[in-house]
């Protein structure tokens, strides 16, 4: 990891501790800063697939959708409470990651990422026509929101700063990872498997590994959001929405970590201001896609290793 | 070195890839400490034989074995087992992590000898943080062997032709080998890179590691090699002392002609 | 009624199959899995529906205005968002590719609208409109028009791969291109042709399945996209008449599957099979891979 002086790093975390404070509590201001995190904590799991093996996850909603669902549908069916439910939902999100990667472990690039495309497709199509466990199109309304030293969890400022101790978490985690044995052992594999399997790394053992954490973050990504939104529907889980997290480690920078939270952050902020922006103008506000597609092209053509890259450049030149 | 042991046995060592016999009933010895040399003209099956020892091709047909004492099958194992049985290697056209420093390539070839897992890397246990500073140590080490410290912070991808073959040695050294397999490490070196080559071979040697070496530079077989192995179409036809295999008449005509020596201005 | 289902899934396979060996040709040259290859079948659709009901072109006309549009677009997508990407790792490629496919989708959506449109009543020229009954088969018109259209496509296809210069430049470049390249051989123009040549068919795919459903919107592309790929794998990608014939299967599968299984999971199929042979025979029932050498 590039070193970055380290009052930036605490100047940072003082920022979003106090930030609820600093826009005097507004309720809408804070509401995007929670999807601000939400989306910073899925680019940060979804960077550990690139980052670390050097494969294209384009499902990543997927694993969002089943964490989700399995959140609600606990909570709601069995009463389960947040707390237990997230950690659940985690398991099952990590063991349709070590499913849906295990045949996978020999495919090249584009085909993985087509893969993992068409699972989540099915996900979701599963999850809008098998009514009778998800009802459908209907979704799933009145999902308890969380409760905590015997008050539940009202407003945005709890969600805030839960999730943003999520988020502060993973990105300690994954910067210890990263200086770790094991991580470099995932950077070995992104760079050359080949090699990598030589240095007596079990390439198959640490890709399912890497498959099965990435999964269980969009899965606790979606417990979150399941008992923060208290409604769900297949409709919030669509290709769209890969394709964001997708767009936000590009801008970010593949594999890098600060990379995910500016791209979190700029994407969040840009699809806001454009929601009402296009409101304005009578268009759809899915529109705004627009310009997010524009931004992975120009970002791959232009700056491909991302606003902040990794210490050296990502993707190496072949 | 006391009495020979056969450390690696390759025996009937076959490689078929649909129609073509890559290999075909090779037999091959080394011998703990020695330094044996395989040569044979392009696309005699050398690197078939280095991928069929290391696990990254299946033999169709023969045995591997491997060890001393204990003597064990190499064959159905996956490339990172026989890394951890302790045979490390170097691939022809030189396979390093590009974008990670010369050092971090290096730290990479200790994970066979070492254990730390996620839980440890977390929590920054503290058998993971000493572990840590050893595989730091270590590898430190390993670039001061092939005289590399000087650029352990440099990106892979940035160093030279020559400093690259080395830090794939130095990583090979890492993983604390018995036997290490060079492929082509004398490839485009010129001669004083090779004599630093040649030294570093012996050096090697004397650390108690065997070495089996793939080149075409006859410089540098001729030079450090206890024994030849020569392959020509996927079978051996020549093996003995170096001297012996040069004057080896079914030797010349496989390499039509003279073998590339002190002609060579190389 | 099985005969049925099956001439409708050889109606539906055949337009795959204009979409599909786009796909195919792309991929075999140029190794790039072209994501917005399904907005170029989207975009004739809509350019050929503007064409009849804005400037009140004759149907053929409007076709023709359709597939000329798209190809130079197809060119211009080459030239603007892969090339400068030629030489990058592919990963960058198929992210780009995504990037156009979202662009181009909500352009759509922004200059059309994102409600379905369909084809008005008058422009839809009257023959297509008429049925006559085979046995216990209902078949109209329009299942002959496109059949046909499918047919003589793709025997001009086949024509020109075969028996053409360029053709022979595509088949060259398909197989090695860095030696096509030393052979002289133009690899860009040879990309940009083929990139035209997919679209062009493409549109006229758009076209006919907008007749055919007489719906137009703008997640067709995203829809029919995903299924045509799914055919090219299923037939080996890079391999043209393998694309042709996954397309059909494909279609025959979908329509089959959608009457007698589930019609809810119909598009789920194509998904199902193409992760399945990815899976499990990447080349395909007819493809060739290329081996890595290590």
């Amino acid at each position: 990891m590039r070193p970055r002086p380290r009052w930036l790093w605490t100047g940072a975390a003082l920022f979003a501790l106090t930030f609820p404070a600093l826009v005097g509590f507004d309720a809408y201001v804070c509401h995007v800063a929670v999807l601000v995190l939400l989306y910073a904590t899925l680019a940060l799991g979804l960077n550990i697939v690139p980052g670390f093996t050097g494969l294209l996850d384009l499902g990543y909603v997927g694993f969002y959708a089943v964490g989700a669902y399995t959140a609600g549908l606990l909570s709601l069916a069995f009463g389960v409470s947040f707390w237990l439910a997230l950690p659940l939902a985690a398991l099952n999100g990590a063991l349709w990651g070590v499913l849906r990667g295990a045949p996978t472990l020999r495919l090249t690039g584009d085909y993985f990422a087509i893969v993992t495309f068409g699972f989540s497709e099915l996900v979701v199509m599963v999850a809008k026509n098998e009514t009778w466990l998800t009802r459908g199109p209907m979704g799933l309304p009145g999902i308890p929101p969380p409760s905590a030293l015997g008050a539940s969890f009202r407003g945005e400022l709890p969600f805030y700063y839960l999730i943003l101790t999520v988020a502060l978490l993973l990105i300690v985690v994954s910067r210890r990872i990263a200086a770790s044995r094991v991580g470099r052992a995932w950077f070995a594999i992104r760079e050359d498997e080949v090699a990598a399997e030589a240095c007596g790394i079990d390439v198959a053992r640490y890709k399912v590994t890497a498959f099965a954490l990435s999964a269980a973050v969009g899965a606790s990504a979606g417990a979150f959001y399941a008992h923060w939104i208290t409604f769900i529907s297949p409709g919030a889980f669509q290709f769209w929405e890969s394709v964001l997290i997708l767009c936000m480690i590009v801008l970010g920078g593949m594999g890098s970590v600060p990379g995910a939270v500016l791209g979190a952050v700029i994407l969040v902020s840009l699809s806001e201001v454009l929601r009402s922006l296009l409101g304005q103008f009578g268009l759809p506000e899915d529109t705004r896609f627009i310009f997010f597609g524009l931004v992975m092209v120009l970002m791959m053509r232009f700056r491909p290793e991302g606003l902040l890259p990794v210490k050296a450049t990502v993707k190496s030149e072949r | 070195m006391n009495c020979a042991m056969p450390f690696l046995e390759i025996r009937h060592l076959t490689k078929r890839y649909g129609g073509l016999s890559a290999l075909s009933d090779v037999s091959l010895t080394v011998e703990q400490g020695a330094i044996a040399g395989l040569i044979g003209p392009n696309g005699a099956g050398k690197s078939t034989l280095f991928n069929c020892v290391t696990g990254i091709a299946r033999p169709t047909a023969g045995e591997v074995v491997f060890g001393d004492p204990d003597r064990r099958s190499l064959v159905g194992l996956k490339p990172s087992a026989v890394a951890a049985r302790g045979i490390a290697r170097t691939f022809q056209n030189i396979r390093l992590y590009p974008n990670l420093t010369a050092l971090d390539n290096v730290k990479v070839g200790r994970h066979p000898r070492t254990k730390a897992h996620l839980f440890g890397a977390v929590f920054k246990t503290r058998s993971e943080r000493q572990e840590e500073r050893d595989i730091h140590a270590r590898a430190l080490e390993c670039l001061r062997t092939v005289g590399m410290e000087g650029v352990a912070d440099l990106p892979a991808r940035a160093l030279s032709y020559g400093d690259q073959r080395r830090l794939e040695i130095a990583r090979a050294l890492a993983t604390e080998p018995s036997l290490l397999l060079l492929d082509e490490p004398a490839a485009g070196m010129n001669p004083v890179e090779r004599q630093e080559l040649m030294e570093l071979i012996r050096s090697i040697r004397g650390r108690d590691i065997t070495v089996l070496l793939i080149e075409h530079d006859m410089k540098v077989i001729m030079g450090i090699s206890d024994r030849v192995t020569v392959l020509d179409h996927g079978v051996r036809i020549a093996e003995g002392r170096p001297e012996e295999v040069q004057a080896d008449p079914a030797v010349i005509a496989a390499y039509l002609g003279a073998p590339t020596d002190d002609a060579d201005p190389r | 009624m099985l005969a049925q289902q099956i001439l409708n899934g050889l109606t539906l396979g055949g337009i795959y199959a204009l979409i599909a060996v786009g796909y195919t040709m792309v991929y075999g040259i140029i190794q790039l899995i072209n994501f917005a290859h399904g907005e170029i079948y989207m975009l004739g659709a809509f350019l050929a529906l503007t064409a009849l009901t804005a400037l009140h072109l004759p149907f053929p006309v409007a076709l023709l205005f359709g597939v000329a549009c798209c190809a130079l677009l197809g060119v211009a997508v080459d030239a603007v968002a892969y090339r400068p990407l030629r030489r990058a790792p592919r990963l960058s490629a198929l992210i780009t590719a995504i990037g156009v496919s979202i662009f181009l989708q909500n352009l759509a959506r922004i200059l059309w609208g994102a409600r379905t449109k369909s084809f008005p009543d008058e422009v839809i020229p009257a023959l297509f409109k008429a049925t006559f009954v085979v046995g216990d088969v209902t078949v109209t018109a329009l299942q002959v028009f496109i059949l046909a259209v499918v047919l003589a496509l793709m025997l001009t296809l086949r024509w020109i791969v075969l028996r053409t210069k360029m053709g022979r430049a595509m088949r060259a470049c398909a197989q090695d291109l860095t030696c096509a390249q030393l052979m002289g051989v133009d690899v860009n123009r040879v990309v940009s042709f083929t990139f035209a040549l997919g679209s062009a068919l493409g549109a006229v795919a758009g076209v006919l399945i907008g007749v055919y459903y007489n719906a137009v919107y703008p997640l067709m592309g995203y829809r029919a996209g995903i299924k045509a790929f799914a055919a090219a794998v299923l037939g080996g990608i890079g391999n043209i008449p393998g694309a042709i014939a996954g397309a059909f299967i494909l279609g025959a599968a979908e329509a089959l599957g959608a009457a007698y299984v589930s019609s809810l999971y119909r598009d789920g199929i194509a998904y199902a099979i193409m992760i399945l042979f990815i899976l499990f025979k990447p080349t395909g029932i007819f493809g060739q891979r290329r081996e890595t050498k290590v």
